[in-house]
């Protein structure tokens, strides 16, 4: 059967599903549910996937408190940045003070990072500001740099205030950055946020480290941890992403649980289009034989049968992945843990993976009636 | 005259037999039958003299227990499942008693089904499902649907469907029996155009005797086997 036989069906099936208006309509709303719950699943996976799968290129480490994790509960002296410097293969070091409105795993995390104003162009190149400047930030001392996602989710724009663990703020700027840890933040300046947060001048939270090369990250983590291991207080030092995935490991499991109600949702949606088509096959039992009649090879007929079942699949997984990119897109869910926090992105990888996998599901699921429709001699299907 | 290419069917020896739990039943045996091209052939019996059988047969969408059944000088009864649904396609028209049209479908597109099989153009299509709906008097009606027709001009429309591919034959079974007497002889008039005009080869089962009138032969069936009685 050639291309151009097959794309003649697909009219053919289209009208057969509208013939059952009512029926299609709950089918595809079933699918559609079963979809989004799908996509919001893989949206999350993609997110703690992103945040904490070490690849090749990352050459960013954290030096945390040993046996620390809250953030409020790492402090170390500042000077420690001096001693981290001269570690070989050190290309950058920045302190940072972290402040967070909650510590627990929550919806709803606002995180400060204090750094020395003058020195996050060059410890962070990679931060574009998209809106306001950077030169505002430097001269205000209670100025943010907000990162996108942020300030998405809370509504903020240059010039304006706003307060959060204790602490007030005016955006100074909005940034977007590769790394997407630097979107969920507020970056403020370290004399103020220590003060702010009644810490003292001489401790920060943690230190982050830009190694020259992906090679050296092991060495380099090793070699910090060593130079402090005797002093009052040790460090734990690892890479970024593999720091979150400890701090945040209960949500990642929580998350990694989510799995099994993607699973759910697909097989549903396969009961449901499998379903559908059975019964619609079973009433048009006859129907189908009468196109044999006229010539139809069985392999046309169960295509017909596959097509209703993927056209049911691309309804539904246009409208519940479309609309769990959309529901992403207006909602801006962030969560987070110690003061790591996660966006849950819509991203059109997704999409596209959320209406082949549709389309997949819906003729898997027709595979059984298209050989219903065609197993039995034309005959007694005609005298059924 | 009568060379082996005026015989467009020549059935042998055909035997028909199914198994009905326990009990074998046999609707046809041993049956013998030329139908010469240009033929419009009535077949007449009571009911389950096997007539309905016989175009199953005669049509390809049942292969015979027995016996050879060929058609223009191909034996058609031993073609694999697939082969015999391609050549349906290209050499048979099927037309039941009660139409079977596609509901979802208006008449333009249930007469644009088997032409879907071919790679044929979208424009090559449509005039050839024009020309047959204008062959059956419906040029008016192409965009209705069955629902929105009467019984005549659904089974004229079926009937448009069963020639739009252009085969040589012609199946009925029982085209009239569900029509008053008018729309009825609407359509046996209509058969006999496509046998004077278009060269068609018509076999008709009917119980109605004026409907037998209609054909140039008729054939009574009893019990599995043909007894001819001339016109
Ligand atoms: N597919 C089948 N399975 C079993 N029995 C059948 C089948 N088709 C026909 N028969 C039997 O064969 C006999 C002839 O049937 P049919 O050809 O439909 O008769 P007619 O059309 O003359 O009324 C009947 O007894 C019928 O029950
Ligand atoms: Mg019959």
């Amino acid at each position: 059967m050639s291309l151009r036989v097959l794309l003649n069906l697909v009219p053919l099936a289209a009208k057969q599903l509208y013939r059952h208006r009512i029926r299609t309509l709950l089918t595809v709303a079933g699918i559609g549910a079963g979809m989004f719950l799908f996509s919001l699943v893989e949206s999350m996976q993609q997110a703690v996937a992103g945040a904490t799968e070490a690849n090749a290129e990352d050459v960013t480490l954290v030096v945390y408190r040993e046996n620390r994790f809250c953030p409020s509960t790492s402090r170390l002296p500042i000077y420690y940045e001096d001693e981290i410097r001269k570690i070989p293969g050190v290309r950058e070091v920045i302190p940072i003070q972290i402040t967070v409105n909650n510590c627990g795993a929550s919806l709803d995390i606002i995180t400060f990072r204090g750094v020395p104003p003058n020195r996050l162009p060059s410890y962070a190149p990679e931060i574009e500001v998209i809106a306001g400047s950077l030169e505002e930030w430097g001269r205000i001392d209670d100025g943010a740099l907000v990162g996108r996602t942020f300030a998405q989710k809370r509504g903020l724009a240059p010039g304006e205030a706003f307060e959060a663990a204790g602490v007030r703020v005016r955006v100074a700027g909005i940034i977007d950055s590769p790394y997407p840890q630097d979107n969920n933040v507020a970056y403020v300046h370290l004399p103020f946020l220590q003060q702010a947060s009644r810490r003292g001048l001489g401790e920060v939270t943690q230190f982050n480290v830009r190694v020259s090369n992906a090679e050296q990250v092991e060495r380099v983590a090793n070699a910090i941890d060593e130079r402090f291991a005797s002093s009052e207080e040790p460090t734990h030092t690892q890479p970024e992403k593999a720091f979150f995935a400890q701090t945040a490991r209960e949500l990642i499991e929580l998350t990694g649980f989510t799995r099994w109600i993607g699973l759910g949702a697909v097989i549903a949606v396969l009961g449901l289009v499998a379903n559908a088509v059975l019964l619609v096959v079973r009433t048009r039992i006859r129907e189908n034989a009468v196109l044999q009649t006229l010539g139809y090879p069985d392999p046309a007929v169960g295509w017909l049968v596959l097509l209703e079942g993927m056209l049911l699949g691309m309804a539904g997984g246009l409208l519940g992945t479309g609309g769990a990119m959309g529901f992403l897109a207006a909602a801006r869910i962030t969560f987070g843990n110690e003061g790591q926090v996660l966006a849950v992105l819509a991203d059109p990888t997704i999409l596209v993976r959320g209406l082949l996998l549709a389309l997949g599901l819906g003729a898997l699921a027709a595979l059984y009636p298209a050989w219903i429709a065609v197993r039995n001699p034309i005959v007694e299907s005609l005298r059924s | 005259m009568s060379t082996s290419n005026d015989i467009l069917v020549r059935c042998r020896g055909v035997t028909k037999q199914y198994k009905k739990g326990e009990t074998l039943v046999t609707p046809l045996e041993s049956l013998d039958l030329d139908v010469p091209r240009g033929d419009f052939l009535a077949m007449m019996g009571p009911s389950g003299s096997g007539k309905t059988t016989l175009l199953n047969l005669l049509s390809g969408i049942d292969q015979p227990t027995s016996g050879t059944i060929e058609f223009d000088g191909m034996e058609i009864q031993d073609l694999p499942r697939r082969k015999l649904a391609g050549w349906r396609a290209r050499h048979v028209g099927y037309i039941f008693q009660l139409y079977h049209l596609v509901p979802v479908l208006t008449a333009f597109e249930n007469v644009e089904l088997p032409l879907l099989l071919d790679d044929m153009s979208r424009r090559d299509r449509r005039e050839r499902v024009e020309a047959a709906l204008s062959l059956v008097g419906l040029a008016d009606r192409v965009h209705h649907y069955p629902r929105e027709l009467s019984g005549g001009q659904e089974q004229r429309v079926a009937i448009a469907r069963a020639l739009v591919a252009d085969p040589a034959l012609l199946v009925a079974d029982e085209p009239t029996g569900d029509l008053d007497r008018e729309a009825a002889d609407a359509i046996l008039g209509l058969l006999q155009t496509l046998v004077r005009e278009q060269h068609k080869t018509v076999v008709m089962v009917t119980h109605d005797p004026r409907a037998a009138d209609a054909a140039m032969r008729i054939l009574h069936l009893e019990k599995g086997r043909l007894q001819e009685a001339a016109v």
